[in-house]
């Protein structure tokens, strides 16, 4: 994993000069492969080219002087057929023969027995180039020297047609290489052939084997030739010539394909094959062509490295050339890298500046125009946006902060302004008095309040104003500043709610209204004498039995209607008796689904209560509605007031 | 909540289906007031359709209320039930508003 990472990590100058070389690595030596592999055909295919004509060339040049000797025995021996010669004659011929021409060596006319002189069995007149001494004459043919069974008599005389021999080293000649033409002559009567002999004339072929011998291709290549039986006529090593033959050193060298070479060169054949050399053991390429005239075989033979010689050094040039451009392409590579990375690198310092906060930072100057400088310019554009965004949102929260400290200190002031200390009045063992509000938003519309306005009467009232928020609180004070304001000895709750209706109608602009359930209870006697105006109906709780619906009298709400009227309902309280005071914001508490806890469910919860003291009431009942609201967003304010009237101990004796 | 509304006779009504509460009284505020600002005067709201209606719906009713009573305007309500029904007694809007049983009556009663 560390690895890959590390090569993950690397910049884009790196992976593009690594890439861009690769891919030129890789094109180079798919072209010098391509290269290297068919200029190897085009020299193999020139190479063969050369050595097939310069192996023709060699055939040409001994058929040519084969040819041009082989024209005067042939006239000879046409003339001896048709004409009766005498030895004059003859031996001028054959004289000229030899004078005439310093191709031929020597020439014969060499008959059978008794042929020309029935006095003399051999006949064969010789004239040669003598050393130094001109032309030579001798007679051949003596007991010793039987020429009716040599080859070059016996031969033509058999297949009845001229024959070259096999070269052979002559002995009297000073060990010179000759071969010799033999031309049958006949003598025709009555349309019956009879052979009397044959005309010969022999060449050196000292010169020939010297030439070929002296052939060379390339460095070390050269030419040989092979006679009828294989044997080395020319070869540049002398000491083969007429002593080894290419069977001979096929065996010597173990070299079987060399073995099948010879055979196709002896039979005539041309073409080419790769063969190790026998002297040096390198792979070469044998070209060979048949000489017809006299059955030898030409062979050029040119070892293989050097046909490659050029191909090497032109591909060692390509190479350095190659290296060369690699490395010149490597620093070009890099240093393009480097021009569009180092743009990049330092808008990246400058971005991380950015990141960091530093919105003053200066973009660095892109002066080419491409994406960098489209990407410096966005960036420099996201900076000024952020810069903006940044100053707004401060100015925003800057405002935000203001409004909810504002609320904060409007909250702290409207919960001051609740009577909030309990139990509330420590002097009064007659009733016990618990109240809780808890708004949904910072300040809410409810209101509860509780006062003794003389030693015997208690007012309270619990109301909820319309919708919720600024505006309701406003109005929440409104109407309990002047409930308490208004609230004096000798009025009943319906009094009250009218006055404060009546001020609430008049400007009421913005249609709010309240709803008010209130009570006096005279602490002495329990007795309760109770209003409403539009609010939901308490719970008693009796000392003995179940929690109860007070039935309420009928009553608009605060604030529609300014000569609305109210009705008071008195009922007498039992020590031990209980009231529950709330606004909807208890029954109508919604958890996620929308379910409402209901007023049901609120009769049921103060039946389950085994603790029905004020502040244990209301806080169980709060609690509950939280856990029915499990989290979801408390969307009314709510209020509870419970009540518990435990009556003076003149009150408890009489009940008794 | 959807509100929808048309013209019959001289009276236009307004049906009102789902939950009137603080998030869609504007709406249904919106929908009334265009027609008073049009010169019409007697409105019918139907709530048979109504299933929740909070203080701040109630708010709408008295908006309706005194802008109606200025150009001396009636409003009638029809359709009250359930849970809509009993708020509107308890808050006493019930004896604000002529309340009839059916829309047909109340359109009837406006003729």
């Amino acid at each position: 994993m560390p690895r890959f990472r590390k090569t993950r990590k690397r910049g884009l100058a790196f992976r593009l000069s690594l890439l861009i070389l690769i891919s030129t690595t890789l094109i180079f030596l798919a072209a010098f492969g391509y290269n290297h592999y068919h200029s190897r055909k085009l020299v193999l295919k020139n190479v063969q080219e050369v050595a097939m004509n310069r192996a023709r060339s060699v055939v040409l040049q001994i058929e040519t002087r084969l040819r041009s000797v082989e024209g005067l025995p042939r006239m000879v021996s046409q003339y001896l057929e048709k004409n009766l010669v005498k030895e004059d004659l003859l031996l001028s011929l054959v004289h000229d023969m030899v004078a005439s021409s310093p191709e031929i060596f020597g020439a014969s006319a060499a008959f059978e027995p008794y042929a020309f002189d029935p006095a003399r069995r051999f006949y064969a007149p010789y004239y040669y180039h003598a050393k130094d001494k001109g032309v030579a004459f001798v007679q051949l043919g003596s007991r010793s020297y039987n020429y009716f069974l040599w080859d070059w008599y016996m031969i033509p005389r058999e297949l009845d047609r001229p024959v070259w021999s096999e070269p052979y080293f002559d002995e009297g000649g000073g060990g010179i290489l000759m071969t010799t033409y033999s031309h049958p002559f006949y003598e025709i009567s009555g349309g019956r052939k009879t052979f009397r002999g044959v005309v010969t004339a022999d060449i050196s072929l000292d010169a020939l084997v010297a030439e070929i011998g002296n052939i060379s291709l390339y460095k070390t290549g050269y030419a040989f030739l092979l006679s009828r039986s294989g044997a080395f006529l020319a070869h540049p090593d002398k000491e083969r010539i007429m002593r080894e033959s290419i069977f001979s050193m096929a065996a010597e060298s173990e070299l079987p394909e060399l073995q099948t070479i010879g055979r196709e060169m002896v039979q005539g054949q041309s073409g080419f094959a790769a063969v190790n050399s026998v002297d040096t053991g390198n792979r070469s390429l044998l070209a060979y062509a048949p000489v017809p005239a006299v059955g030898w075989s030409v062979g050029v033979m040119i070892p293989e490295h050097e046909l490659f010689a050029d191909i090497r050094s032109l591909n060692r040039m390509v190479l350095v050339i190659g290296t060369a451009g690699f490395v010149l392409l490597l620093l070009v590579v890099v240093a393009v890298a480097r021009s569009i990375t180092q743009p990049l690198l330092s808008l990246v310092r400058t971005t991380a500046e950015i990141a960091k906060g530093n919105l003053e930072v200066e973009l660095p100057v892109v002066h080419s125009d491409d994406e960098v400088q489209v990407l410096t310019r966005s960036v420099d554009e996201m900076r000024l946006a952020l810069k903006e965004y940044i100053a707004n949102i401060t100015e925003t929260s800057r405002a935000r902060e203001r409004i909810e400290s504002e609320l904060k200190i409007a909250r702290a002031i409207q919960m001051n302004f609740l009577p909030k200390h309990f139990p509330p009045f420590h002097e009064q063992p007659a009733f016990d008095l618990f109240a809780a509000l808890e708004s949904a938003r910072e300040v809410g519309g409810d209101l509860y309040d509780f006062f003794m306005f003389d030693d015997r009467h208690l007012f309270f009232s619990v109301g909820d104003v319309s919708d919720k928020g600024v505006p309701a609180a406003l109005f929440m004070a409104v109407t309990k500043t002047l409930m308490k304001g208004i609230v004096e000895q000798g009025m009943t709750p319906s009094d009250v709610l009218e006055r404060v209706n009546f001020e609430l109608c008049q400007n009421n602009e913005a249609a709010m209204f309240v709803t008010v359930a209130c009570g006096i209870l005279d602490i002495s006697t329990g007795k309760l004498i109770y209003s409403n105006a539009g609010h939901n109906p308490p719970i008693l709780l009796r000392s003995k039995g179940g929690p109860e619906m007070l039935p309420m009298p009928p009553g608009r709400v605060l604030g529609v209607l300014e000569d609305d009227t109210f009705i008071n309902r008195t009922i007498q309280l039992g020590p031990g008796d209980r009231l529950l005071f709330y606004t909807d914001g208890v029954t109508e508490a919604m958890d996620n689904e929308l379910n409402l806890f209901s007023e049901d469910r609120l009769l049921m919860e103060i039946a389950a209560m085994t603790r029905t003291e004020p502040r244990q009431m209301v806080e169980q009942l709060m609690a509950a509605v939280h856990s029915h609201a499990a989290g979801a967003d408390q969307s009314d304010d709510i209020t509870l007031l419970a009540l518990h009237y435990k009556g003076t101990p003149t009150l408890v004796e009489n009940t008794k | 909540m959807e509100c929808t509304s048309h013209k019959e006779n001289k009276a236009v009504v307004i049906k009102v289906t789902g939950r009137l509460d603080a998030v869609t009284a504007p709406e249904f505020d919106n929908a009334c007031s265009t027609w008073i600002d049009q010169g019409e005067t007697c409105l019918v709201i139907d709530l048979t359709g109504v299933e929740y209606i909070s203080s701040a719906g109630l708010r709408c009713f008295l908006v309706l209320h005194k802008r109606l009573k200025a150009v001396s305007g009636t409003l009638d309500l029809s359709g009250l039930q359930g849970m809509v029904k009993e708020v509107f007694n308890i808050s006493g809007f019930a004896t604000l508003f002529p309340v009839h049983p059916t829309l047909e009556k109340a359109v009837e009663a406006t003729e």
